[in-house]
């Protein structure tokens, strides 16, 4: 059973007589421990959709499935869900760490010593144990976010919905927040985790999903979408002059030779009869072109813009 | 739902304790009304002089006229403020339904609110010796009116989350609530009579009204009347409350300001 399934969202907004589609046709599914990117660019429908499957904005058409409950007739469905909401502080800056998470633990429906109980313990874990009595508007930028998150996390949810977790927040703190991500999907989380870090997304998530202008224009596991992006080129450094015969050979298979290096673009069976020419030259490095997350998102992106 | 107005109390009592100049404010605010009641100062009750020139009924009318002016605004003062400073889909995030956690939210800020006038007056009343004979049974009447306070409350709420500001309406709205918890209805004929049965807070206020100026008795019907009208007032308050939450939700409102 998916933690979470979405499927065909729609959503329109009308302002001053003006029909503005921000979401049509979404479709999302994540599993149990499985990290999710839901990537785009600023305007793309991103939030719309996060807040559509948390129940905070009413789709126009399609279904929201949270363990297969719908959290937009069925409220307690909202027991299985935490979120970390972008733009806004989800917490109480007048209360201290303990206080909020007992209050949104009761809110989420805990009594409120197992709100207490179990505040404590996340506070343990995120390290902010020491400042449990601290007023929350005392701490730092990075110290409110991993309070953000264990509230959203204080009621033990399936889904966890973090929305720009690392914006705004200094090398380390992303990096902590980034740890207790990949902690919290090892235990079995399932989170949907939307960011402008590339790289965290890369780093985090097990499947991407790429919207533009309300559509998904595309959706894989991570690994796979970067294979497909990543070129057929492999790059070969030699650790001495090649001789005139072998320029000859290398070029008749296509490759090219620059300044000790050797750039091959063609399958793998191709790269051993290159690799068979230089033999026994010493070969320093092998390396194949690999995309990353940053170059897929804006090829993706900019191929939508163009099209 | 008790222990979500059990966390709302403990909420509102911890914001009261980190704001310390607020409540030492709020606290000397209400101690010189009393005591300026105490000293005969009618006028100082403002509208509650409606209420007769008897101390008793000067400080029931007062508690009124102050409890009816907090249960209209909170939620809505609430409401703005939470969108302002991003905690306001957090509390939607709650299975128990934004209506019932400010309902909630709404009876904590009353018992706190009373908690506050009655610990005052009752130093006061220790204090310069004097004596008040409540008609014990004015609190059912007060109860009632509130009810349909909160119920405009509601209404109000409402507009605050869809607009998001409606500051300048909250504070014209004070006069509103001055025209019905001064007129009194009851002693008016055909429209205003039935108008006093129909508006919110009115079969209550008059009731009180004629408890404490006119000394009537406890007039079981009327207080029927205003216990129908409070709790209809409610309801509907509710009621729009929950339509606007959809509305809101549907237009994609919710969190902008």
């Amino acid at each position: 059973m998916a933690v979470l399934r979405a499927e065909n969202l729609h959503k329109t907004f009308r302002s001053r007589g003006r029909a503005v589609q921000a979401v049509s046709g979404v479709s999302l599914r994540v599993e149990m421990g499985e990290v999710l990117a839901f990537l785009g660019p600023n305007g793309a429908g991103k939030t719309t959709t996060i807040k559509m499957v948390a129940g905070l904005v009413r789709p126009d058409r399609g279904l929201v499935r949270i363990e297969e409950r719908d959290p937009h007739r069925d409220p307690w469905t909202l027991r299985r869900l935490g979120a970390v909401l972008e733009g806004n502080r989800n917490v109480y800056w007048r209360l201290t760490p303990l206080e909020n998470l007992e209050y949104f633990g009761v809110l989420r429906g805990l009594t409120a010593g197992a709100a207490r109980r179990r505040g404590e313990l996340l506070l343990r874990r995120f390290d902010l144990d020491h400042k449990k009595n601290v007023l929350t508007q005392q701490l730092s930028r990075g110290m409110q976010q991993k309070l953000a998150i264990a509230v959203s996390l204080v009621h033990e949810p399936a889904l966890l919905l973090l929305d720009e977790p690392t914006l705004g927040l200094d090398v380390e703190a992303a990096e902590t927040v980034k740890q207790i991500v990949r902690e919290l999907a090892a235990e079995g989380q399932a989170i949907v985790l939307t960011t402008h870090h590339l790289d965290v997304a890369q780093q985090l998530s097990e499947r991407v999903a790429i919207i533009r202008e309300g559509r998904i224009v595309a959706k894989d596991r991570t690994k796979t979408l970067l294979a497909r992006f990543s070129g057929e080129q492999y790059e070969i450094e030699v650790a001495a002059e090649l001789d005139e015969p072998r320029r000859r050979r290398l070029a008749g298979l296509g490759a090219e030779v620059t300044d000790g290096h050797v750039v091959y673009v063609g399958d793998p069976e191709g790269l051993w009869q290159v690799l068979e020419v230089l033999r026994p030259l010493p070969i320093l490095r092998v390396e194949k072109d690999r995309a990353d997350l940053t170059e897929v998102f804006l090829k993706l992106v900019r191929e939508e813009a163009d099209a | 739902m008790l222990r979500v107005i059990a966390i709302e109390f403990k909420r509102g009592l911890l914001n009261l304790r980190r704001y310390p100049l607020e409540m030492v404010g709020q606290l000397v605010v209400i101690t010189l009304i009393f005591y300026g009641l105490f000293l005969g100062a009618r006028y100082i009750a403002g509208p509650a002089a409606q209420f007769g020139g008897r101390l008793d009924a000067l400080v029931v009318g007062y508690v009124l006229w102050t409890l009816s002016l907090f249960a209209i605004g909170d939620l809505s003062w609430g409401l703005m403020n939470e969108a302002r400073e991003g905690t306001l889909e957090q509390v939607f995030l709650s299975p128990y339904g934004p209506a019932r956690v400010y309902l909630a939210r709404n009876v904590a800020s009353l018992l706190i609110m009373l908690g506050f006038n009655l610990v005052i007056l009752f130093v006061l009343l220790f204090l310069t010796g004097a004596h008040l004979h409540f008609a014990g049974a004015a609190v059912w009447p007060l109860a009632a009116a509130l009810l349909g306070a909160y119920g405009v409350g509601f209404m109000l709420g409402a507009l605050a989350l869809y607009f998001k500001r409606i500051q300048a309406f909250l504070n014209l709205f004070q006069f509103v609530m001055m025209f019905l918890v001064m007129t009194p209805f009851e002693r008016l004929e055909g429209p205003g009579r039935l108008a006093g049965i129909l508006l919110p807070i009115t079969p209550g206020a008059g009731m009180l009204r004629g408890l404490l100026a006119r000394g009537e008795p406890f007039d079981m019907h009327l207080f029927a009347l205003a216990l129908v009208n409070g709790l209809v007032y409610l309801l509907v308050g509710l009621w729009v409350f929950t339509y606007a939450v959809r509305l809101t939700k549907e237009r994609g409102l919710l969190g902008g300001y």
